[in-house]
């Protein structure tokens, strides 16, 4: 009876030793799908998938960047001398416009002559700059030659500075205005919860009486269990109308709103920590700073905030990391124009935002997809950072208590 | 807890029946799905249709992977598409189900009536920034578009803006209720929806096509007679194995009773 | 001097007072806006009715059973881990280096974005495993996002255990396993179950985790097997809230299904921090 037993206790202990590993696992997971997903952006063609951007082989431009791509094609850049070409007007041509110039019957049943054509057109066009499909180029002839044949950087992702993931030829995947995005709507939040949060906290953990704090407390934990989804309901039918009429803009969603309902939601966050931070400087000296005449409330800004700092710092860090991964919320408030922003009264595009927009719409597999997957990374890397800052943090809190 | 494990088993149980019929795709073909589906699940009970939004795009992305058997569009299948589902061996069925006019809207307080397509080319690539500059008050244009793959974004920006792309960083909700609702609560504010989506919150612009000498309003006797431009198929896609699976679903939408559903929903009958 | 330092006091208190006072304020606002406009809408037949006349009229019957499906689903996934993995942490393991490494793997995995593993779930359940859009791939994502939470919830419960009960347990002979059997894990039961219904809490209200593994705008009956689609109350509320033809007509609707997720969502919570205190008197005594 005794060796069954035994074995059972040493096969249940494997089965909780191995379950314990399985948030190490699950995280090992996410990061390789994540980043395998993600770095095939790397291995893409800056031109759609499937199609070519051809010249004429007399033009002497060896090779154009994605942003100069975008600007031909919306007609910004109208000469080839702006990217050090001959002084000639660009002619644009796109694929549909092939058949406009010639009939079906001309390019055969099968389409088997529009190749054909479509490298005559090239030949008679010195300024010319088509985009078509691949398949209709496939032996490049001496009279046109193939640009913008090279892969997406690192650099246009990471420092680009328009997020245009589906235009053609060229998608622009520059993630600096999303990141700028969510970076000024969560500092913006955290400023605005910090003070209230702090005050509720100082008041909960020195001030109110039991009644009171019986109340408030209760309060805070039906706050932070509010889905997010409804946050964003509210702000867009209350909050989003408030912030036009009382800033007198043009529009209600902007940074400014986002950052309001962020701050409701990273409150319970801020206080709870910060409480907890301040319940825990010492009685003695609290006692020591009475005893020298001081007051409650010089003791608890002279003795207890600073001592309770590391501790609301990591508050602080908690709820940035808790305001940069929130998701619905800023997509229903804060209208996702990806811009630079200048101002807090403008709109802005989260990441989290763009992923939830955009993802359903992505073709699998695909440049946008991939650049989805990449926008993932980044937002993981940043809570990576910021749950580690502030684990190191509360560790020196709490080496400082013992 | 018992009941738990029941129902945990119950679940699991049901694991070996046949997968529901999906629709999935275009958020603007969106309303006329859902209530084509409604109404054929009371013709035939035992069907199950569910369709799920998203854009154009995840209805045929999921089309090529496989995890929907109608893909419902509002712009055509992309050329790259096209080619993915041949080369995973399959063949393509497009159905056109109806039509819809691309409506512009502005806040009813404002008093443009009238815009030409270069006007509005300039409005939403952002070179005209102010109603005067169109005749209307002195007031900043808010435009606001769908998100960068829907249909409706695309096909917008290849009829009225001519390939051009938008302005960078003009606001772009997820959805088109919530730009109706936007538009209707911003003054300066224009936008871009589906026929079926306009209702008394906001005021719907005509348009010229021909630089300025007509301008048309959206409406069905405009749209049957051409007259208005900004016109585009809502498609149905599916795969040519799956034809016998969908051809319920897909002959009751094109059925009198279907179509009468798609002039219900505010789109244009096919005939 | 003394004067000015108490009439500081005084202006910093009651600012302080004011700031708690005003939180108190925001949730009767946000719940008073949902409650006021959802009651009128809320009715038996809205519960239990399926949706109507292109989502303006009928019910959210299926939202709220796939809701419950997908909480059911994620915790048959996430509840025997999660304990089974925090009894291993409080209990067995005796390498500390290994303790903190699982540890900062847990606090990671909680601080990660929801988003986020809205996108993991969708790369590997839907894709990878090829389960779809489906039941078992959206409760799968929400299992590994409540399973720092059942982590944390259950350690924090074991360790409450006094450590004289083990002691006194292995002195009458009995075995590890029996000692966590019969007296650990009975003792620690109470702030389990809180833990695990906060999770629950939390399962009920996500939306960006189910959005592309799960969620379908319209279904016209229940999810048949655990690869169906179902419709869930915070994607129905967001999918109501901003797409729909007739935006107007649809908004008692949204307001009502915001309703009826808030009040879910709270009585859990409500329930979860009444147990807590309940227990905690007890205890105390």
């Amino acid at each position: 009876m005794r060796f069954p037993m035994k074995i059972v206790e040493r096969l249940l202990e494997g089965v909780f030793k191995m379950s314990s590993s399985i948030t190490s696992i699950v995280i090992l997971l996410i990061i390789i799908f994540l980043f395998k997903e993600g770095f095939g952006l790397f291995r893409s063609p800056v031109v759609e998938n499937g199609y070519g951007l051809y010249i004429n082989s007399k033009n002497p431009i060896a090779d154009i960047n994605p942003t100069q791509i975008k600007q031909i094609f919306d007609g910004e850049i109208d000469n080839w001398k702006t990217i050090g070409g001959n002084e000639e007007s660009i002619y644009l041509f796109r694929f549909d416009e092939i058949f406009s110039i010639y009939t079906d019957e001309e390019l055969g049943e099968n389409y088997q002559f529009l190749p054909q054509k479509l490298n005559n057109i090239i030949a008679e066009n010195s300024n010319i700059i088509a985009f078509f499909p691949k398949k209709y180029m496939q032996e490049i002839s001496s009279n046109t030659k193939e640009i913008a044949t090279k892969n997406i950087e690192i650099t246009d992702f990471v420092l680009g500075k328009e997020w245009l993931p589906t235009t053609t030829p060229s998608p622009l995947f520059g993630i600096v205005p999303l990141v700028l995005g969510t970076l000024l709507v969560s500092f913006l939040a955290i400023l605005i919860a910090l003070p209230l949060g702090l005050g509720v906290a100082i008041y909960l953990s020195e001030i109110a009486s039991n009644r009171v704090r019986g109340i408030i407390r209760p309060a805070i934990e039906l706050l932070a269990g509010i889905p997010s989804v409804v946050y964003g309901f509210f702000g867009l039918v209350i909050i989003v109308p408030i912030v036009q009429k009382v800033g007198n803009i043009s529009a209600g969603e902007t940074a400014f709103t986002g950052s309001l309902i962020l701050a409701i939601m990273a409150l319970p966050t801020i206080i709870s920590i910060s409480e907890d931070a301040i319940r825990n400087t010492p009685l003695a000296l609290r006692e020591s700073s009475y005893a020298l005449g001081a007051t409650q409330w010089q003791t608890i800004y002279k003795i207890v905030i600073p001592y309770a700092s590391s501790g609301i710092s990591a508050a602080i860090i908690l709820g940035i990391g808790r305001a940069i991964g929130e998701t619905m919320a800023v997509l229903m408030v804060t209208g996702n124009g990806a811009v630079i922003p200048h101002s807090i009264f403008e709109s802005v595009r989260t990441i989290p935002a763009t992923i939830a927009a955009e993802l359903g719409e992505a073709p699998i597999g695909g440049t946008h997809y991939q650049a989805l997957f990449l926008l993932g990374c980044v937002l993981f890397l940043f809570t990576l950072i910021l749950s580690i800052v502030s684990e190191l943090i509360s560790k020196k809190q709490t080496s400082k208590t013992a | 807890m018992k009941k738990t494990i029941i129902l945990t088993i119950s679940l699991f149980c049901l694991v070996l029946n046949i997968k529901a019929q999906k629709i999935k795709g275009s958020d603007t073909v969106l309303p006329l799905s859902q209530e084509a589906a409604e109404n054929y699940k009371k013709k035939n009970p035992a069907s199950a249709v569910s369709v799920t939004g998203g854009g154009s795009g995840v209805g045929i992305s999921a089309l090529i992977s496989g995890t929907t058997e109608i893909a419902q569009a509002s712009r055509k299948i992309k050329f790259d598409e096209k080619l993915k589902i041949q080369e995973s061996g399959n063949s393509l069925k497009e159905i056109i189900i109806a039509y819809d006019a691309l409506s512009v809207i502005v806040n009813p307080s404002n008093k443009v009536s009238k815009l030409t397509r270069e006007q509005l080319e300039g409005i939403f690539t952002g070179k005209i920034t102010n109603w005067k500059e169109v005749g209307g008050e002195d007031l900043k244009i808010v435009p606001y578009s769908r998100e960068t793959s829907s249909g409706t974004y695309e096909f917008f920006k290849e009829s009225v803006l001519k390939n051009k792309n938008y302005k960078s960083g003009i606001m772009s909700l997820p959805a088109t209720g919530a730009i109706i609702q936007s538009i209707s609560q911003t003054k300066g504010a224009i936008g871009y929806v589906g026929f079926a989506y306009l209702n008394t919150k906001v005021k719907t612009i005509n348009i010229s096509y021909d630089k300025g000498k007509t301008y048309v309003i959206p409406n069905i006797t405009n749209v049957k007679n051409k007259t208005y431009p900004i016109v585009r198929p809502l498609y149905y896609y599916y795969l040519t194995k799956n034809s016998n699976k969908v051809k319920g679903f897909v002959d009751y939408i094109l059925s009198p009773e279907g179509q009468k559903i798609v002039s219900n929903v505010g789109y244009i009958t096919l005939k | 001097m003394i004067r000015s330092k108490n009439i500081q006091q005084k202006i910093a208190f009651h600012i302080f007072r004011l700031l708690s006072f005003g939180i108190l304020g925001i949730l009767v606002w946000i719940l008073g806006f949902i409650i006021y406009n959802g009651i009128q809408v809320i009715s038996w037949e809205f519960i239990t009715s399926y949706p109507k006349e292109g989502m303006t009229e009928g019910g959210i019957f299926p939202a709220i059973i796939g809701t419950i499906y997908l909480v059911i689903g994620s915790m048959i996934f996430a509840v025997p881990l999660g304990i089974m993995s925090a009894i291993y942490i409080s209990e067995y393991a005796s390498n500390q280096k290994w303790v903190r490494f699982i540890r900062i793997m847990t606090n990671n995995l909680a601080s990660i974005p929801s988003i986020v593993f809205g996108l993991f779930g969708m790369a590997l359940f839907v894709h990878t495993f090829g389960f779809g859009d489906s039941i078992l791939a959206g409760s799968l994502t929400l299992g590994i996002l409540i399973i720092p939470i059942v982590i944390r919830t259950t350690e924090e419960a074991l360790k409450a255990v006094p450590e004289s009960y083990r002691l006194g347990s292995f002195a009458l002979g009995a075995t590890k396993l029996q000692t966590i059997k019969n007296v650990v894990f009975p003792i620690a039961f109470p702030n389990i179950m809180t833990g695990l219904i906060l999770s629950v809490g939390r399962v009920s209200g996500e939306t960006a985790p189910i959005l592309f593994t799960v969620a379908a705008y319209f279904l016209p009956k229940l999810p048949q097997s655990i690869f169906d689609q179902a419709m869930a109350l915070p994607y129905h509320l967001y999918v109501i809230a901003t797409s729909g033809t007739d935006i107007e007509a649809s908004k008692p609707i949204a307001y009502g299904t915001a309703f009826v997720l808030i009040s879910i969502v709270l009585t859990i919570n409500l329930l979860a921090g009444w147990i807590r205190r309940y227990f905690e008197k007890q205890n105390s005594i």
